[in-house]
């Protein structure tokens, strides 16, 4: 099965690739275009071997001089992999000191608690950490703080945990932090932490009420009970002792890096002018001097840090990936693409922008949103040959590619490590239909939100 | 010296139908913390080791969330150690279990222990049965003796 899985995918790479003809495209960009669609499709259909193919397609790229050594290094986008390694050694030093359950036991020590504030709490936790870390870590702790506190009340915990994931989705895309596509996006458009902050985020927080308001009409059942079980078990004093989390020394140096990154974060395109620095110089760095700064703090955890908590498999997929796609744009393939593109929605920004966010967001309800966006911006890249302002485009594809993780139950990767978690934990296994009839309605409308802001808000032009 | 020189040559198996919970006691009663299962036939197909017990008692996300604070007796875990009866050891052993044979020097045996991060090595004949265990206590008290200890 897997054998005919398999040919079937180079079948359609390699005729699609040769269809591509067709357009206009040559040797060398059907060839890109057959290895790049080969990357994506391996990603949808054989997960697990995702890296095999980018190292196989990548070389062949190289081999066939369809783009050489410099550039395919410069496509690999370098300074997007070592944010992330920042990150990610950030983000490991915050899980051992306690942070995340120091984070989930503030908010959730809410007084006279009901079903319906937990929901909230829940929601905004989700949103809030998808948006400081990012989406995949902050899941893994909403989880376990959902199941804790389901089993104390001995209620179903798969609506929440499926409204935790629906919360995470939509605030993964309020800063440049939230989602690899965030910070993919920042990187090649030159927006900064600034710009998501006073325009992704505000639509992201009215994504979120929407969304909140929906799932509290939605489960309103579930809800009801809930708050039955909850006067039942008295609430409040048992979810005080269940989650109270003294702030220790470690946490308190802990949360001052933290703070010090992301205020510096804040203020990078401030500083980026005030030392004359080329645009998210210091964007992509901090995150690196704060990672230096950790390891020499705990100097001898520091190649744990390295070696344990940077996701070297998933980074190198991407080096591979964002220079597959660089590739597409260093043959000229993105250019004609760009051009049918732009003919066929008549060189209207409007339609163009309205294109670019329902097929992001259907796309990634299929497809990796990575791989779909890093698809996605050299053509946006090479609209601007076309006359076309980019701003809307960025950020329909960032809106696109985050919510349309909601639609279905693979749409994200933290739609399938918290349900991965639920499966385990509670032999509970949410069937496609379950979770397409919440999620597919929220992100109708969250990308609904998003497609008047970007058309009617000067803001975005 | 050879690891046959050590060994138990008696040693106490569990067989891979058996409950957790069966096999539990059997580790209290000889207070051993870790017993090779065996098939039908007597053929080694695993290790259960108390750490397996630790893994089905706590939640499959421990590893990944670092510090989090746990209700004082969480009924999850209460509830999965009552399911440890229903639970085969087959399920929660460990299958891919490293071994030595009867020749194998001692060095190399400690040296294969301290790399795998295990305390013991079931040691097989050249037909594949299981005819003794060597454990790491073991290793240490002859290489005492060598000391004069």
């Amino acid at each position: 099965m897997k054998i005919l899985k398999f040919f079937i995918l180079i079948f359609i790479s390699v005729s699609l690739g040769l269809l591509s003809r067709y357009l206009g495209l040559n040797n060398h960009q059907s060839l890109a275009v057959s290895i790049f669609l080969i990357s994506m499709l391996g990603t949808l259909f054989f997960w697990d071997f995702r890296l095999s193919f980018v190292f196989i397609g990548t070389s062949i790229l190289l081999i066939t001089r369809t783009i050489d050594l410099d550039n395919l290094i410069s496509f690999a986008s370098l300074e997007v992999i070592l944010f992330l390694v920042g990150m990610m050694v950030l983000v490991g030093m915050l899980k051992e000191s306690g942070f995340f359950a120091w984070i989930v036991s503030l908010i959730l020590r809410i007084k006279n608690l009901t079903a319906r504030k937990f929901i909230i709490a829940v929601s905004v936790i989700s949103a809030l950490l998808a948006c400081a870390i990012d989406e995949v870590t902050s899941i893994i702790f909403v989880v376990a703080a959902v199941l804790e506190i389901c089993d104390y009340f001995e209620v179903e915990p798969t609506p929440f945990i499926i409204i935790s994931i629906l919360a995470t989705n939509i605030g993964s895309s309020g800063t440049v932090l939230g989602n690899p596509v965030g910070i993919l996006i920042a990187s090649k458009s030159g927006l900064t932490f600034e710009d998501f902050i006073f325009k992704a985020f505000p639509i992201m927080v009215l994504s979120l009420g929407v969304t909140i308001l929906l799932v509290i009409y939605w489960y309103r059942r579930v809800l009801n009970n809930m708050d039955r079980m909850m006067r039942e078990f008295k609430a409040n004093d048992i979810l005080i002792k269940l989650i109270s989390v003294p702030p220790e020394r470690q946490l308190k140096v802990g949360l001052a890096i933290f703070g010090t990154t992301l205020l510096f974060l804040a203020l990078h395109h401030r500083l980026e002018l005030f030392w004359n620095l080329e645009a998210n110089t210091l964007l992509l760095t901090i995150p690196l001097v704060s990672a230096g700064f950790i390891m020499i703090w705990k100097w001898r955890k520091a190649r744990l840090y390295i070696e344990r908590d940077v996701e070297w498999w998933t980074l190198l997929f991407f080096m591979l990936l964002f220079a597959q796609a660089g590739t597409l744009k260093y043959t000229g393939t993105t250019d004609v693409i760009a051009n049918k593109i732009s003919y066929l929605v008549g060189h209207n920004v409007s339609i163009l922008t309205t294109f670019i966010l329902w097929i992001s967001a259907f796309g990634s309800s299929i497809l990796d949103n990575v791989v779909l966006v890093a698809a996605f911006i050299p053509v946006v890249q090479s609209m601007e040959g076309f006359g076309f302002s980019l701003q809307p485009l960025w950020w329909a594809l960032l809106f696109g590619g985050c919510f349309g993780g909601n639609i279905t139950i693979v749409g994200s990767t933290a739609n399938i490590v918290a349900l991965g978690i639920l499966e385990k934990e509670k032999k509970i296994k949410i069937n496609f239909f379950r979770w397409f009839s919440i999620g597919f309605v929220v992100a109708l409308i969250t990308t609904l939100i998003v497609w008047v802001s970007l058309l009617w808000l000067p803001i975005y032009h | 010296m050879k690891v046959k020189e050590i060994m138990t040559k008696k040693v106490i198996t569990i067989k891979m139908h058996m409950s957790a919970k069966e096999a539990l006691a059997i580790m209290l009663k000889t207070r051993i913390s870790g017993l090779p299962v065996v098939d039908f036939t007597g053929k080694l197909v695993g290790m259960f080791t108390g750490s397996a017990i630790l893994t089905s008692a706590l939640p499959s996300y421990v590893d990944k969330v670092g510090g989090f604070v746990y209700e004082e007796n969480p009924k999850a875990i209460t509830k999965r150690l009552q399911d440890l009866e229903k639970i085969r050891i087959n399920k929660l052993m460990e299958k891919e279990v490293i071994t030595v044979n009867q020749d194998t020097k001692l060095s190399e045996a400690a040296r294969i222990m301290l790399t795998h991060k295990i305390r013991r090595l079931p040691v097989l004949n050249k037909a594949g049965e299981l005819v003794g265990i060597v454990v790491r206590k073991d290793i240490i008290k002859t290489f005492a003796k060598g000391m004069g200890i």
